[in-house]
């Protein structure tokens, strides 16, 4: 489902993600750890192509994303077939982003109707179905301003649903919500994994991590050190790096 | 000679200014609109990753703010004329004085605007399969709007004020109106008492109505 193989990227002499490969199949829920600065969530937002990479290739479903081989060189795809890739792959954000000067409703809606050229009533129905399905149908017409932010990433994880997307990606969701709301959030998720949906998920929550994911990827200083079920990883993993950053994430 | 404001009303004086006024109120409009859209696209260049189009346009700023609109007008209306024997009319070379001037100014609030918006908006945008040009259409600009109004109503005050400068390329707007009833009568002070009355009145209209127009743009619970 997504293929990176041996991705760099840098900033400027900075050398965030080296030689970084990984493999998402169909219908798998991959949970991505390490410490902060790792380059976990560098890597996610590589996956999309919101981070450009300098060296490699990363496939989504067999086409490329981002970086093309033209005449033996690497050069960045065309736009529009960058937007085609991106509408299948759908992004949540750790501060949400939505439109703040559009309703709730409007927010799931907009995408289908520019990319898709989805019809207003059918955008609609959609909507308030994805709407119905993270629990905030009765919020469609207010602003996102008038949400608590467990409510914005869930109208968040809507909006990304409405374009129907093959994989989902979450980078960091509940980092910046109010511990009493991680809750709500996780629970869509968990909802969103039962039915088989393809995820990728940057997070701190070891207990989702756990509980949901198939895998467990270790990140550290940019590289991808572990890879393994949640059982091996967090009752017994071969690198000491990821017992040491498990023994601080899980003592307190 | 003692004051007396009512030379005002004397003389078909009244109409003549109120003439001039109409004349400084649809040229300033026209330089408006012209304004507005040129200093969009200049804004927009100015952020293109085309190279040379962001510098075409950084010139464009460089010289337009960096030279004095009377010196501008000059050039445009007599320079033109008798240097590249390209004669335009007097209002024709004010409406593109004025408001090739004026989008500089408001290309560096577009721009502003536009930059002070999250990142992570487009970054929303594209993720979901969306254009550049079209995030930024209906995500970006609906936002960068409303933090534009504020110094777009300087910008417009100031626009109005400069068309006064037009009386010396022989526009005949308000300016224009008043000397030359000044040049008759010698009542410099009620006259131009009067003027700034007149320009002050259009200014003012403009503050309230960009004011009735911020309130109706910040929708309620909506920051930005």
């Amino acid at each position: 489902m997504i293929s990176v193989k041996r991705i760099h990227k840098s900033y400027g002499k900075l050398h965030v993600l080296k030689d970084v490969s990984l493999n998402v199949e169909q219908g798998e829920v991959v949970v991505m750890i390490g410490p902060s600065g790792s380059g976990k969530s560098t890597l996610l937002r590589c996956m999309n192509y919101l981070e450009q990479i300098q060296e490699g290739s990363i496939e989504i479903e067999g086409k490329p994303i981002g970086l093309i081989q033209k005449n033996g060189k690497l050069v960045e795809m065309p736009q529009k077939e960058l937007d085609k890739v991106r509408s299948e792959v759908g992004m949540v954000f750790q501060n949400f982003n939505l439109f703040p000067h559009v309703s709730v409703l409007e927010n799931v809606m907009m995408a289908p109707m520019t990319v898709k050229k989805t019809k207003r009533e059918e955008a609609e129905k959609l909507a308030r179905e994805l709407l119905r399905k993270v629990g905030l149908a009765e919020k469609a017409d207010m602003y996102p301003d008038q949400l608590s932010g467990g409510q914005k990433q869930r109208v968040a994880i809507a909006r990304a649903l409405a374009m129907k997307p093959k994989v989902m990606l979450f980078d960091e969701p509940t980092s910046a919500l109010d511990p009493e709301l991680v809750g709500e959030v996780l629970t869509v998720m968990k909802q969103l994994a039962a039915e088989g949906m393809t995820m990728v998920v940057v997070t701190h929550e070891m207990g989702f991590a756990r509980e949901v994911a198939d895998r467990v990827v270790v990140m550290d200083g940019g590289t991808l050190i572990e890879d393994g079920t949640p059982e091996k990883i967090f009752t017994a993993p071969d690198q000491p790096r990821t017992q040491a950053f498990l023994s601080k994430v899980l003592s307190h | 000679m003692a004051l007396d404001f009512m030379v005002i009303f004397e003389d078909n004086n009244l109409i003549a200014l109120l003439e001039g006024l109409w004349v400084t109120v649809s040229m300033t409009f026209m330089a408006l609109i012209l304004s507005a859209v040129l200093g969009l696209i200049i804004g927009l260049g100015r952020m293109s990753k085309q190279k040379w189009i962001s510098v075409l346009c950084s010139w464009y700023l460089a010289w337009f703010r960096g030279t004095p609109l009377l010196v501008q007008l000059m050039i445009l209306y007599y320079g033109l004329a008798i240097g590249m024997q390209v004669d335009l009319s007097a209002s024709v070379a004010g409406v593109l004085g004025l408001g090739m001037y004026s989008a500089a100014y408001v290309s560096e609030i577009v721009r502003g605007a536009i930059q002070s918006i999250d990142k992570g908006q487009m970054e929303a945008g594209r993720s979901l399969g969306m254009s550049h040009g079209k995030t930024m259409l209906k995500v970006i600009l609906p936002q960068a709007v409303r933090r534009m109004l504020p110094p777009l109503c300087n910008e417009f005050i100031a626009l109005t004020k400069n068309s006064s400068l037009l009386s010396v390329i022989t526009v005949s707007e308000l300016m224009r109106a008043g000397n030359l009833i000044v040049s008759n009568n010698f009542r410099y002070f009620e006259i131009y008492i009067g003027i700034a009355v007149l320009y002050f009145l259009v200014n003012y209209s403009i503050s309230v109505i960009i004011g009735r127009l911020e309130r109706k743009l910040s929708v309620e619970g909506a920051r930005a």
